[in-house]
């Protein structure tokens, strides 16, 4: 079992409120309770050599819905699965509207998952979503993304693999 | 009674008596009177004077907050949580801090601007005078946004004294509004960031029309010459003298002396940042050559310094670091500081004389002096650098580490990750370091164009590796090969230029104008933006330029080894590259706007701003992008460009802008707008979908500019071009159609020609529109009718009826 909630060190702070450290098993049973969730792919999964795709498509499996946020789409065409593109931070303008009706129309999300994001990008997307909505946020990133509601500590390439397989296996 | 006019008097019975008459109160509406200009209904507006205009806006594009800081630390109250928009004990909450957070971001950029423009109007009414007449070219409307705001039509420098009176009086109001227990409501404070922005396309433009006006710089001129840029264009076995900031009053005295004493080819003057735009724009307006280089933005700035090539570092104000007397001092180089912005704790010298100031930086009794005198500034700076230079070269200054050091430092890193983690873009330092072990030093090379050349590396490593120092000598053979050609600013878009490409604009067949600016944050390196433009340029869009972006686009070459400077003409016609020039010169984009409302529209423009914000909201095609956007003159540059109704992405780093204004495609009653002939409601396309937005990477950002282009007054012919370059910039950088490109569609010849066959079928088929098969027509569906003679407005008393 990998343990992803060792390094929680930061660099910046944004407040008081500041992310619950967890564990892959724990991150893919609450994602597995939740009655509306999304998953929200931005184009640091096209790096390297898109490993981080693969995981990508074998959550979307599992039946989570994807905003494709970037070009990040281009890596999930064709693939079998729900996946949809739209601006990150138009995204977290409308997660906030209880009246929009989703990627889908199928009504609001209430928890929302992230992976593959620039880290000061998503911690200021996700900066929105902690002070002004009550989503929950989840973030299965390799760095510690303080502004989410649970994170993954700091991890090595190697280990934030492990972890997210540990993700998949308990959805 | 004979009337009063401004100017200086003597009176003949009174010896030595000599009356100065300034301001005369009533004089702007006197004359434009006299001149039959109709002076709008708000002339120099207050903060509430365009209030209205400014929720309509908002009630379509609504703030998106997204806090750097939850809490608030203004006043000892504090400091108070304000996390899940809370109050403080002042009873502000988040969303009202974080609108004030941003109106000061603003103003403070604002300010500097402002303040640029009137240090340089100062001194150069002092040197040319108050009746020294504004020439910008070819032109009778010479300061739109002057004009539109203030209802003031400049025509000498001394008539842009009263209008930086204006805007300093206006920024102070706004600064007061910071203040605890001021404003209270967040939407109020939005209105006043616009009113800020406004103010500060003002204060630009003042200081690009006084420099424009005095210094020979280009005037309107698509022919300005080509400029060597990049840090290979440097000799350094000539003296070198650098000079890093945004104003240029006290650098022409430095090209003067330089000029006069016959030194050009005996020394190398190269400038960072926009005052290296207007050194190249000095004197160049009769065909002359430029006499500097431009080394690049304020990304290079650190990684000149510590190249040691600089023999004397010269600054005025803006973008310059912190610790440039510091990093000097480590490598012998004198500062001079010219301006009371940046004065570093120097002496200040400007009552010595040139030679005695000479004498103690060179025997480095001071590491700097302050000099505000420009005559003995002119002499010292380029004296000092060809003195030494011959010192510093005899002291043999090592400034970067030799390889064996490279690898001897790698050993050193204990890969603990705190560079990475600190590195403003997450940089992969440590696999470079683990390379670097190996004498594999092309890891830390990859590196040098992504690095925005901070030094925060160097300050989290806790075992003091100069990570920065690494990466600049990993990368001296590219270094060396950064050489590159910027067209000089060539100021302002002229009148006729306007009246020939203004229908093209407003109807749509040139499918819109996309402005480059802003600054060096870029999120993956500078090539990103010559991509962006060689692909917008191909397609014809109007791409202009200013300021670092208008640095870094010249840095690149393609196959045939020309920049996109040398590939594209600089006219204001489509497939045209301009640039403006600097910082300040991005009035002339807003400016650029104005001119087609007023000339080629007719509209009224002269204290009428809400009239000609509405013009150019429904009908100029125009969007922003400050891709590596980091200051807050980008940030107040923006703002005034949101006020005028044109939208403006910036890059990822620009979310911590901390507020952007974002539209609600799928809400239908925000996309209507009033048709003025009749007061009717009609639907429009939900373009520009947002005001102030970010994307992620250059391939989201394409197929964005060409949808937010899309306007309702797009005739078919331009409809149809601005949806052919949306649907195929999707498809080329996103991989797929986009989604709601029907939406768009009012009528089958708003279809992309070629594919319009096809795509009546997915319109039919998947849409559910009604298609008559017979004559390719469609029946029904479209959420909006095509009218090319509706009058798109958002402002109800433009109505007919109305008043």
């Amino acid at each position: 079992m990998v343990d992803t909630t060792k390094n929680t060190q930061i660099y910046t702070t944004w407040g008081r409120n500041v992310a619950k450290p967890v564990n892959p098993n724990v991150a893919g049973k609450i994602i597995s309770k939740a009655k509306r969730p999304l998953l929200v792919v931005g184009s640091e999964i096209l790096n390297g050599d898109h490993l981080l795709v693969e995981k990508t498509i074998a959550i979307a499996k599992k039946g989570i819905p994807v905003a494709a946020t970037g070009h990040s789409i281009t890596a999930l065409i064709d693939k079998d699965i729900e996946a949809k593109y739209i601006n990150v931070h138009s995204l977290g303008h409308f997660l906030g509207d209880k009246k929009w009706g989703g990627l889908d129309g199928q009504g609001p999300y209430d928890t929302i998952l992230f992976l593959g994001h620039k880290k000061y990008y998503l911690d200021q997307v996700l900066s929105g979503l902690k002070n002004f909505t009550d989503l929950k946020t989840v973030a299965i990133e390799r760095h510690f993304i303080q502004n989410a509601t649970l994170s993954f500590g700091n991890l090595k390439q190697e280990v934030h693999l492990e972890a997210l397989d540990e993700f998949i296996e308990n959805l | 009674m004979s009337d009063i006019e401004t100017g200086l008097f003597s009176i003949d019975e009174l010896e030595n008596v000599q009356i100065t008459i300034g301001k005369i109160v009533g004089a702007i509406e006197k004359k434009a009177k006299e001149e039959g200009v109709e002076v709008g209904p708000t002339p120099k507006p207050g903060i509430s004077g365009l209030r209205d205009w400014d929720f309509t806006l908002l009630s379509r594009y609504q703030p998106v907050y997204t806090p750097v800081c939850d809490q608030c630390c203004y006043c000892t109250f504090g400091k108070c949580d304000l996390g899940g928009n809370k109050e403080g004990a002042c009873g502000i909450n988040m969303e009202a801090h974080q609108a004030r957070e941003t109106l000061l971001r603003v103003i403070t950029g604002a300010a500097a601007h402002a303040g640029h423009g009137r240090h340089i109007l100062h001194h150069l009414i002092g040197l040319y005078g108050k009746d020294k007449p504004i020439d910008v070219g070819p032109s009778n409307l010479v300061a739109p946004n002057t004009q539109a705001v203030t209802g003031i039509k400049p025509e000498t420098l001394g008539d842009l004294e009263e209008v930086m009176d204006y805007v300093e009086e206006q920024l102070t109001q706004l600064l007061a509004t910071i203040h605890a227990g001021q404003e209270g409501a967040a939407i109020d404070f939005e209105s006043k960031i616009l009113h800020g922005g406004m103010l500060d396309h003002v204060g630009m433009e003042v200081s690009d029309l006084a420099q424009i006006s005095c210094l020979g710089m280009p005037k309107s001129d698509p022919e300005a010459p080509l400029v060597e840029i990049g840090m290979g264009c440097i000799d350094s076995s000539k003296p070198v003298l650098l000079v890093i900031g945004h104003n240029v009053a006290g650098v022409t005295n430095i090209m003067d002396y330089i000029h006069e004493h016959d030194l050009g080819d005996k020394m190398e003057l190269a400038g960072l940042c926009c005052t290296a735009i207007d050194m190249t724009r000095y004197q160049t307006d009769q065909g002359q050559l430029p006499q500097a280089k431009v080394i690049g933005t304020l990304a290079k700035e650190l990684k000149m310094i510590r190249s040691g090539v600089p023999d004397v570092i010269v600054v005025d104000e803006q973008c310059v670091r912190a610790d440039v007397l510091d990093e000097a001092k480590k490598l012998s180089i004198p500062v001079i500081t010219t301006n009371e912005k940046i004065m570093y704790g120097l002496r200040n010298r400007s009552k010595d004389s040139a030679a005695d100031i000479i004498e103690d930086l060179s025997s480095f009794k001071e590491p700097g002096a302050l000099i505000l005198d420009f005559d003995v500034l002119g002499e010292v700076a380029p004296e000092l650098a060809i003195k030494m230079s011959k010192i510093r070269d005899e002291m043999g200054i090592n400034a970067l580490p030799s390889e064996e050091e490279l690898q001897e430092l790698s050993e050193k890193c204990v890969q603990c990750g705190a560079c990475e983690m600190d590195c403003p873009t997450n940089l992969p330092i440590m696999a470079a370091m683990k390379a670097g072990i190996d004498k594999d030093f092309s890891k830390f090379e990859n590196l040098h164009d992504k690095c925005i050349a901070c030094g925060r590396c160097d300050q989290a490593c806790p075992k003091d590796i100069p990570v920065l120092n690494m990466i600049e000598k990993a990368s001296q053979k590219l270094i060396r090969e950064e050489k590159g050609l910027m067209r000089a600013g060539r100021g302002q878009i002229s009148d006729p230029e306007i009246r020939e490409e203004g229908v093209n604009l407003v109807l749509g067949t040139t499918p819109g104008i996309i402005a480059m600016v802003g600054c060096s944050n870029y999120p993956n390196g500078t090539k990103d933006l010559y991509l962006v433009a060689d692909e917008m340029l191909k397609r014809n869009y109007i791409v202009v330029m200013s300021g670092c972006s208008a640095m870094d686009l010249g840095m690149y070459k393609n196959e045939d080894g020309e920049t996109l400077y040398e590939k594209y003409p600089a006219k204001f016609l489509a497939g045209n590259l301009i640039n403006v020039g600097s910082c300040v010169s991005n009035s002339h984009i807003t400016g650029t706007a104005i001119k087609v409302a007023a000339i080629f529209a007719q509209r009224q423009v002269s204290g009428n701003y809400e009239e000609i914000a509405d013009y150019i909201t429904n009908r100029i095609g125009a969007v922003g992008v400050a891709w590596g956007a980091y200051s807050q003159k980008a940030a107040s540059i923006a703002s005034g460009c949101n006020r005028l109704g044109i939208p403006v992405v910036v890059g990822p780093h620009g979310s911590k802008y901390r507020r952007a204004l974002i539209g609600k495609p799928y809400q239908k009653e925000d996309w209507k707008v009033y048709d003025a002939r009749d007061g009717s409601e009609m639907p429009i396309p939900a373009s520009p979908e947002f005001l102030l937005t970010t994307a992620e990477s250059i391939e989201e950002l394409l197929p964005m500019l060409a949808k937010n282009c899309i306007r309702p007054s797009d005739n078919n012919m331009g409809r149809m071009i601005k949806l052919t370059h949306y649907m195929e910039l999707s498809q080329k950088y996103l991989g797929h159609m986009p989604e709601d490109w029907y939406k768009f569609v009012r009528m089958e010849t708003d279809l992309p020609l070629a594919k319009r066959e096809e795509l009546l079928k997915i319109l039919e088929k998947d849409h559910g529109w009604e298609i008559d098969w017979k004559r390719k027509k469609i029946l029904s569906g479209p959420a909006m009718k095509s009218d090319v003679s509706a009058q798109p407005t958002n402002v109800k008393r433009l109505c007919k009826g109305e008043c």
